[in-house]
């Protein structure tokens, strides 16, 4: 279960050139809420305030309004207990390389307080659906991107969590290995996790998700089954949708 | 804690993995400190035999012959040699020779007239060699006024006694080789910590700010690892590698010196005396002396590295940060070294410079107690206040993840 209410999030970033401080609100006010056993796609330009979204839900960063909960727990007031519910995979976030897949899965089986042994045995499983086993005893530094995600992958299952929140997941994988990537989510809702997924791929939305949020600059426009989406804004793709809603904000400035 | 020494492990364990850095860090003290003392000995050992071993080159405008008998009865100190093509004071800057020594040209009249005839010599005060020509020079000229004196003595029937009040016996108090175990117990502290330094920087810049550039903190702060669990481990590790690096340069420099010192002990000489004498700097007391005073300070290093280091976005910003906190342990060491400072009342209440102040007395048979414990405990005190400070500025969720 993940709970968003009224989330929001501003940056302040630096202009180099007009020496000008600038406020980014990233997320402006965000509701949604995912339930066991199901996966919800948020889907949005870039910019849009996908990243950060996720990366609040995964208590590594903390909103500046509004609450965050996850499994029930609040992730201010509970960062630990909230984050230990979690499995996060995020295409900036690197393995690292001086390690073998087993050493890295063992590893951060114990950070996460999984028996080193269960931990290297759910890891070795893992790597095999993702075909990747016989790279588990070589030091990853040399590894392909798609590779490295799929390690990522792996670690971030490793502790069997109950929300499982995947930015960009797909990215820089071969379609045989996003499929098989798709594979695993579905597993994990039947297995009655909630999942969150982040993407800008649409047929993938299409594919797997129970429901979709447009997210557009911070804020969520439409929070429904892709098909009802499509009706709603009268489309026949969720491309459509997008010019759409560009068009509109277009219009607003 | 768990947590932390689960993170420190981590680090460790990436250690273990770069031969090259490991290599570094742990086996390179044990080759630097027996090439350093090696070539300070047989430095000092061909310097001496030189010096004592040679005459000193004059040349002697003498015409009258006065003084070129004395000059050539001690053919051990004094060696006569013909003039020099072009300038002569050139000839003695450029060691060719030691010193010109121009005699008046009247002195066997003035000699047998009872007058005094005077001796010119040229020479350079800034080469050792020249200035033991002069000494030498004014050892025979002694002599051998003294036996004029007596025979001018001897013609007006007085005793030749008369011509020596006082006789002067001189004893060197030093003991064997103190020169050089000054010398050393200035170099030693500087480089103890220097290395502990430079060994928490490499390190302590990879595991923050080298964590963050690399992608891979985020997946550590992904986890239910609390951040300040991180940081303590990191923390944790940081020091350890200072600490092991001190440890690895004590270890080798006492293990060098206890090799060096019989060794070269056999072969006789003032060189092997002072090599004898820096055979305390293996006294273990001061090694371990040497060891406690390490422990704070490289705890404040510690703190002082992550905090710069998790702050900074990527390596460089690190290693920027912390430079300022290098050349003040840089300023400490070589003021460390520097002549006469041992006589600055204020200096061992100065955080960092009391504390290579004390290490280089212990090395140099100064040991002053009081001193020691007040570096020791300011010291202390100091890597408490930062500890508690980084861990409060860095328990804030916003202190590692900064995109
Ligand atoms: N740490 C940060 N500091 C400053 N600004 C940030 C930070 N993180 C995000 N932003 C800004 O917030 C906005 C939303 O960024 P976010 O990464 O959430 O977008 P996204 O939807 O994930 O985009 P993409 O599809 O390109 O990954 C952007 O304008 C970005 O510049
Ligand atoms: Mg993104």
């Amino acid at each position: 279960m993940i709970q968003l209410t009224d989330v929001y999030k501003t940056f302040t970033v630096k202009d180099k050139r007009s020496r000008a401080k600038k406020q980014i609100e990233a997320v402006k006010g965000l509701s949604l809420t995912v339930k066991p056993g199901e996966i919800y796609g948020l889907l949005g330009p870039n910019g849009a305030g996908k990243s950060t979204t996720l990366r609040m839900i995964a208590g590594l960063m903390q909103a500046d309004q509004g609450q965050i909960q996850v499994c029930g727990i609040d992730t201010k007031a509970e960062p630990e207990k909230a984050r230990a519910m979690v499995g996060y995979l995020s295409t900036d976030l690197n393995v690292y390389g001086r390690f073998t897949p087993r050493e890295l899965l063992r590893l951060f089986g114990e950070f996460q307080g999984v028996d080193a042994k269960v931990a290297e045995r759910r890891g070795m499983h893992l790597l095999e659906k993702l075909q990747l086993l016989d790279f588990a005893d070589v030091k990853m530094e040399g590894f392909s991107s798609g590779q490295k995600q799929k390690v990522s992958i792996a670690r971030a299952l490793l502790h069997d969590p109950k929300v499982v929140i995947f930015d960009e997941p797909t990215t820089g994988l071969d379609v045989l290995t996003a499929k098989t990537v798709l594979d695993l989510l579905r597993i994990m809702r039947s297995e009655g996790r909630s999942v969150i997924v982040s993407t800008h791929v649409m047929p993938m939305v299409d594919e797997i998700c129970d429901r979709v949020g447009i997210i557009f600059d911070g804020e969520l426009h439409g929070d429904a089954a892709p098909k009802q989406i499509l009706e709603t804004w009268n489309a026949k793709t969720l491309d459509e949708v997008f010019f759409q809603l560009a068009a509109r904000s277009a219009a607003e400035v | 804690m768990r947590g932390a020494l689960l993170v420190c492990k981590k680090e460790f364990m990436e250690l273990s993995k770069d031969r090259k850095t490991m290599f570094f860090t742990f086996l390179m003290p044990f080759i630097l400190y027996p090439l350093i003392f090696g070539m300070m000995g047989k430095l000092s050992q061909k310097d001496v035999a030189s010096r004592k071993g040679k005459p000193s080159r004059i040349l002697l405008v003498d015409s009258t012959q006065v003084i070129a008998p004395v000059l050539k009865a001690d053919a051990k100190s004094f060696e006569l040699v013909a003039a020099p093509q072009g300038d002569v004071k050139q000839a003695i800057r450029d060691q060719k020779l030691e010193m010109m020594l121009e005699v008046d040209p009247e002195a066997s009249a003035k000699l047998t007239q009872h007058k005094t005839f005077s001796l010119n010599a040229t020479y350079d005060q800034s080469d050792d060699s020249s200035g033991l020509a002069l000494k030498r020079l004014k050892e025979a000229l002694e002599k051998q006024n003294t036996s004029w004196v007596q025979a001018r003595l001897g013609v007006m029937g007085a005793s030749p006694e008369l011509a020596v009040p006082s006789r002067i016996q001189t004893t060197d108090a030093s003991t064997p080789g103190l020169a050089v175990s000054k010398v050393l117990g200035a170099f030693l502290p500087y480089m103890i910590m220097l290395m502990m330094f430079a060994g928490s920087m490499q390190h302590g810049i990879y595991t923050t700010a080298g964590e963050k550039e690399r992608g891979t903190l985020l997946s550590l702060l992904s986890t239910s690892l609390p951040r300040n669990q991180i940081i303590w481990g990191k923390l944790i590790y940081v020091f350890s590698i200072g600490l092991i690096s001190v440890l690895i340069n004590l270890a080798s420099m006492g293990i060098a010196m206890g090799r060096m010192v019989p060794s070269v002990a056999s072969t006789g000489g003032s060189a092997a005396q002072g090599l004898g004498a820096l055979s305390s700097i293996a006294n273990p007391l001061t090694l371990v002396l040497t060891f406690l005073l390490m422990i704070p300070l490289g705890l404040l290093f510690a703190n002082f590295i992550v905090l710069m280091g998790t702050q900074a976005k990527n390596t460089v910003e690190a290693g920027t940060a912390i430079m300022p906190g290098f050349m003040v342990v840089i300023v400490a060491a070589v003021f460390s070294m520097a002549p006469g400072i041992e006589k600055m009342a204020f200096l061992p209440y100065v955080p960092i410079l009391n504390v290579s102040l004390a290490v280089r007395k212990l090395f140099s048979h100064q040991a002053n107690y009081l001193e020691y414990t007040i570096a020791f405990l300011m010291t202390v005190g100091l890597a408490g206040l930062l500890t508690w400070l980084s861990t409060r500025l860095l328990n804030r969720e916003s202190a590692l993840f900064k995109v």
